[in-house]
């Protein structure tokens, strides 16, 4: 399929930005980076983030108030069914207003304009389909994988991305599960069957030619993968999600089916994911993996844990500390292709931001201390794992 | 990236030879770097130490155990600064570059820890009479030294919050949403206040050259706090709502005009959430009590502030 964008303008604006970070590692002049802005025209209407978060808040605001409009003006007309219909070619001339006026001739690039009306019209057609058809899980996990994965894909939508992947492993639950127990009793591996190979198979889109518009797109269902596959795994998910949805009920001193392979695999994904990571170089599976180990440790933490949440804190802080100096100095120069060094600045880690999550996380709330020290101790930020964007 | 357009540029003369040598290796990923996963590791650690500790010396308070722990955690305060000051750059009203690349996490990691020492003081001997309040200004005095003198925005950032919880105000989001934050009488007062004098103190530093990288910081948690304040004035009281609405106003101008001066853009956004918040509720409380003309009044601004926005686009340009 392809995109909505002008394709000549999207592949210089992946040039642009990769020389705007060149320019403030300090590996190009600014005379440079301005010169390469001059060969590589594009233009899009892509304003910063703030300015994108403004509009967005902006128009889907304005969209709720012409939908609310409409539905005052039709809402007495027709059946539910009748309704639906007209929800439904009501978010598709939304959609064809998205790509026809705003990307194709006011040239609109993820200008938060454009989301919001993606999400206001995707919204409408899948509610739109739930009024008139018979809103069965199926039809309804359908729905979504269809008109998000089409939303990834045309318009290269992360949040898309992200729903039409969580659907596409909804439906492969529900198949399972309506497939009897039998059936039920593997689901982990059945996920991690379809999962594995998925990652391997997105690892060389991402690398295959003429996929790099998509390139953000494809890292985020790189990362979604492999947590799949490690969540299907890890045993605090499977016997949480088994007791839930398969209303499975673990008495006293005894364990979930196949325990010990579930054991066995919260320890080895990680690390395999580690090592692999290392040694190929991943930076996307090295991320992951790190908070995958932080995961599985909480994981037997929370089944084998003797009390004394801080001494596992301060331990596990002064490891980490340690671990990180240790691994700063042995990288202080380049080796086996790693290094310490900053070699581009990324976006999310300016000094501003950063500021802010540490008070956020930190100093935070000082009030609460009056009750008490405790609290305040488990935000982990999780660290920006696509790192990409 | 891909490979083959780095090369074009080469061809193109757009980069020099050498440069494309040190490119390439990160664009193909022969070189990786890990700056930012130790960093959040080291961020991470740093997190957890000093809230373990925190919690640890809390409980074992009154115990055998205590001496040993409050004397191993002076060490490590002593250790900690000993390093921050043997690598310690001079002062200067300028942007200082740290003298390690793990540097700020050491002064970080120092100053959460001599915090914990100063809270197990006071717990254990009430070391100043009235309780928290003292404790949470000094915290916050001890805060600025540190971040002015090894330039240190998270602790400068942790200095604001300490010392606008000494006014009892909290700018953790965590309040924002429960409603302890509108019930505090007193609360848009403060806050007005407290913003005002930040705001102001920032930007004579700013004028005097102080640190001046340090502002955004300032003026980010100034305009929050008033901006909540004001909004939370709104939302509180029928006989002042106008008062509040107004102070309302001023404050979003102020963020608007500082956003565009400045350019961030953040401010922007909080100009525009906060003031339509503001002037939505009032509305609604007034004039638009019918769904239809309210879905009219939504469709109408928002449309229109978006057309706005597009129209004026270079208005709202990054320079470059």
């Amino acid at each position: 399929m392809k995109h909505a964008y002008n394709n000549s303008w999207l592949e210089n604006l992946l040039v642009i930005k990769a020389a705007g970070a060149w320019k403030s590692g300090k590996l190009i002049s600014n005379d440079q980076f301005l010169h390469i802005g001059d060969e590589h025209k594009v233009g899009f209407y892509h304003p910063n983030l703030m300015i994108r978060l403004l509009l967005f808040l902006a128009s889907v605001i304005a969209l709720t108030g012409l939908s609310g409009l409409l539905a005052l003006v039709i809402g007495n007309m027709g059946d539910e069914e009748g309704i639906g219909v007209m929800m439904f070619f009501y978010g598709v001339a939304g959609l064809i207003f998205l790509d026809r006026q705003l990307i194709a001739r006011s040239h609109h690039y993820k200008s938060g304009v454009t989301e919001g009306l993606l999400y206001h019209s995707a919204l409408f057609m899948i509610l739109g389909v739930a009024l008139f058809s018979d809103a069965s899980t199926y039809t309804m996990t359908l729905v979504f994988l269809i008109v998000a994965g089409f939303s990834a894909a045309r318009y290269l939508d992360l949040i898309s991305s992200t729903v039409a992947f969580c659907s596409g492993c909804y439906l492969v639950f529900q198949i399972c599960y309506d497939a009897g127990p039998l059936v039920q009793s593997i689901i982990p591996f059945v996920f991690i069957a379809l999962f594995a190979p998925a990652y391997l198979g997105v690892r060389k889109l991402k690398k295959a030619n003429g996929t790099e518009a998509w390139g953000d797109c494809l890292v985020l269902v790189e990362v979604c993968c492999i947590i799949v596959v490690y969540a299907a795994g890890n045993y605090l998910v499977v016997r949480e999600l088994s007791t839930a949805m398969l209303g499975l009920y673990v008495e006293e001193g005894q364990d979930i089916p196949f325990a010990y392979v579930f054991y066995a695999l919260t320890v080895v994904v990680p690390v395999l994911g580690l090592a692999a990571a290392v040694k190929m170089k991943d930076v996307v599976l090295l991320r992951v993996s790190l908070l995958l180990v932080a995961f599985s440790v909480f994981t037997f933490k929370y089944y084998f844990s003797l009390g004394h949440h801080e001494i596992t804190f301060t331990a596990g802080g002064a490891i980490l500390i340690g671990s990180a100096l240790l691994i700063y100095r042995y990288l202080k120069k380049a080796r086996h292709g790693y290094t310490a060094e900053r070699v581009l600045e990324e976006k999310w880690a300016e000094a501003n931001p950063e500021a802010f999550v540490i008070s956020q996380t930190m100093g935070g709330n000082k009030l609460a201390a009056k009750d008490g020290l405790g609290g305040g101790g488990g935000e982990f930020g999780g660290g920006g794992s696509t790192g990409s964007y | 990236m891909n490979p083959e357009k780095l090369k074009q540029l080469l061809d193109n003369g757009l980069i020099t030879a050498d440069q494309f040598a040190k490119i390439e290796p990160i664009v193909t990923g022969k070189i990786v770097s890990v700056y930012y996963e130790l960093r959040i590791v080291l961020y991470l650690g740093v997190t957890l130490l000093t809230t373990g500790l925190g919690i640890l010396i809390y409980e074992n308070i009154g115990d055998i155990g205590h001496i040993v722990s409050i004397a191993g955690l002076v060490v490590l305060t002593v250790a900690t600064f000993w390093y921050v000051f043997r690598y310690a750059v001079a002062y200067s009203d300028e942007r200082v570059k740290a003298p390690t690349p793990y540097y700020d996490y050491m002064v970080l990691l120092g100053s959460l820890l001599f915090i914990s020492v100063l809270t197990y003081l006071q717990v254990l001997y009430a070391l100043f009479d009235d309780g928290m309040g003292a404790t949470t200004l000094v915290t916050s005095a001890f805060f600025f030294y540190v971040a002015y003198r090894f330039d240190h925005l998270g602790v400068l950032s942790l200095a604001i919050t300490a010392l606008a919880s000494f006014f009892s105000i909290s700018i953790s989001p965590q309040k924002w949403y429960s409603s302890d934050f509108f019930e505090t009488a007193q609360l848009p007062i403060k806050s007005i206040v407290f913003g005002v004098v930040i705001i102001v103190a920032a930007l004579v530093m700013e004028r005097k050259k102080i640190k001046r990288h340090f502002t955004f910081t300032y003026v980010h948690f100034a305009t929050l706090i008033f901006l909540l304040g004001s909004l939370a004035g709104v939302f509180m009281d029928d006989d002042t709502t106008l008062i509040y609405l107004l102070a309302l106003y001023g404050g979003c101008g102020f963020a608007a005009y500082y956003g565009r001066e400045s350019r961030s853009f953040l401010f922007l956004l909080y100009a525009f959430a906060f003031g339509y918040t503001g002037t939505t509720y009032c509305l609604t409380d007034t004039v638009l009590v019918d769904i239809g003309p309210w879905f009219f009044y939504l469709l109408l601004s928002c449309g229109g502030f978006v057309l706005f926005i597009l129209r004026y686009r270079t208005f709202f340009k990054r320079s470059s």
